[in-house]
């Protein structure tokens, strides 16, 4: 699943330990995430909607 | 984070407690329990006492699980336990089969499957890094 989280973070000027800290979540989870290691949960996932003001989305999309 | 997560702080205390607890019942039955002991109720007892505190390092590996507000975490730790139970399934059981078949075989203790399971951790750590670049907690 693609995602927009780094260009998201670089709008607001946060780091991945900042977006950690708003989700209440590890530095690596916010990376492996970001990196497309990791696809989130569907609460996770409502949780990065919620932090960034976003539909769901406008954040992740499907891989073609 | 990950280093300062309740979940794993908790992990921690609790394994040290029962690392502490494991040390002092083999100490204290190796003291006691002569070489030739008989198998009465003392023995048996002070015996049991070092698997109780193998029982609780496993549950609080288990509790970590449960605890673990941090899907992606508890997922890396999942991995390192089902590649450990699969190393360990496979050994015994292969081994176990060698020993059915041949009486040369050297018997293995049972003794070693829970160390064997957790020499398969640090192999699920590795099998983490070389995957997803994250080895997992501390557990």
């Amino acid at each position: 699943m693609k995602n927009r989280l780094k260009v998201l973070r670089a709008m607001r000027d946060w780091s991945q330990q900042d977006l950690a800290e708003r989700l209440g979540v590890s530095r690596q989870s916010v990376n492996a995430v970001e990196t497309g290691r990791y696809d989130p949960s569907l609460p996770l996932a409502f949780r990065i909607a919620d932090v960034f003001s976003l539909p769901i989305e406008e954040i992740f999309e499907r891989d073609e | 984070m990950a280093g300062g997560n309740p979940a794993l702080r908790r992990y921690r205390m609790r394994s040290i407690a029962f690392s502490i607890a494991y040390l002092a019942s083999i100490a204290l039955a190796t003291w006691i329990i002569p070489d030739d002991a008989p198998a009465d109720l003392l023995t048996v007892a002070l015996a049991i006492l070092p698997g109780l505190a193998v029982i609780g390092w496993i549950w609080a590996m288990g509790r970590v699980l449960v605890e673990l507000d941090d899907e992606y975490l508890r997922m890396l730790d999942v991995r390192r336990m089902m590649v450990a139970t699969g190393i360990t399934l496979a050994l015994t059981s292969v081994w176990g089969i060698l020993e059915l078949y041949s009486p040369q075989i050297p018997r293995m203790p049972v003794f070693f499957v829970f160390p064997m399971w957790c020499l398969g951790l640090a192999v699920g750590s590795l099998y983490n890094k070389l995957t997803l670049g994250d080895a997992g907690t501390c557990t």
